[in-house]
């Protein structure tokens, strides 16, 4: 419970849920995988086993900017170029 | 010399508008109610909600709130506190108390509980620091805390 690394473990879920509001599959989709990804490890204790799990959450954070980044980028060359480009 | 006059003009002119603006308060507060209220206290009870009060001593005064929501009192902190808990689909309505903790009464686990004080970040439109939001553990305290950093009091 008074586990240094709770805050950070907490923030990370709440920045993924923030992210996951946009997921093109739904919001709820989205809210029931990551809890299940986050129960799946709830056991963990070893600091550096959490410390290697949030990095892979922060990398899943990249990927997730990176999808919106690219959904975006396709809206806007479908509107302003011809559609066989 | 044009300018000088011109600014003259507009001072008595604004002094003017000040002096009805202040004698025009003075009669209401004096019509309303011949207490010794100042303006600064009027409006301490309006954001503190007290409708009955306000519309005891002032009369026909209303205020017209604009596109600001109605002012927040305890009753309807809690009522939209509960509302978001009753939607939440992990949360049987009919055993929501005020009092029920999330994790012994209801059965949630810390991951809803971050998930219920999101909700409540959109509901009231202010940021609750982590490190308080995991203090807040039954609908009482959170209600609590918002009529706290809201400036809301009995």
């Amino acid at each position: 419970m008074s586990n240094p690394l709770r805050g950070e473990v907490i923030r990370l879920y709440k920045n993924l849920l923030y992210l996951g509001r946009e997921y093109p599959k739904g919001t709820v989709y989205f809210r029931e995988r990551l809890k299940s990804a986050f129960l799946k490890n709830r056991d963990v204790t070893d600091p550096e086993k959490i410390r290697k799990l949030i990095d892979r959450g922060e990398f899943v954070i990249k990927e997730l900017e990176a999808l919106y980044f690219l959904r975006k980028y396709r809206a806007m060359k479908k509107r302003y170029y011809e559609p066989e480009h | 010399m044009a300018a000088r006059v011109l600014s003259r003009c507009v001072r008595t002119l604004s002094r003017g508008a000040v002096v009805f603006n202040r004698s025009g308060v003075s009669a209401a507060a004096a019509a309303a109610a011949a207490l010794p209220l100042s303006r600064g206290r009027v409006f301490s009870h309006l954001a503190a909600g007290h409708k009955p009060l306000l519309a005891q001593t002032l009369g026909g005064l209303q205020r017209r709130s604009y596109g600001d929501l109605p002012p927040l009192t305890l009753e309807s902190i809690r009522d939209r506190v509960l509302y978001v808990l009753k939607l939440y689909d992990k949360i049987n309505p009919e055993q929501l108390q005020v009092t029920s903790h999330f994790m012994k009464d209801l059965g949630l686990d810390s991951l809803d509980q971050v998930e219920i004080i999101m909700a409540m970040e959109d509901e009231f439109g202010f940021e609750i620091p982590d490190a308080e939001a995991e203090k807040l553990m039954t609908p009482e305290e959170i209600v609590q805390y918002i009529a706290d950093k809201k400036d809301v009091y009995e």
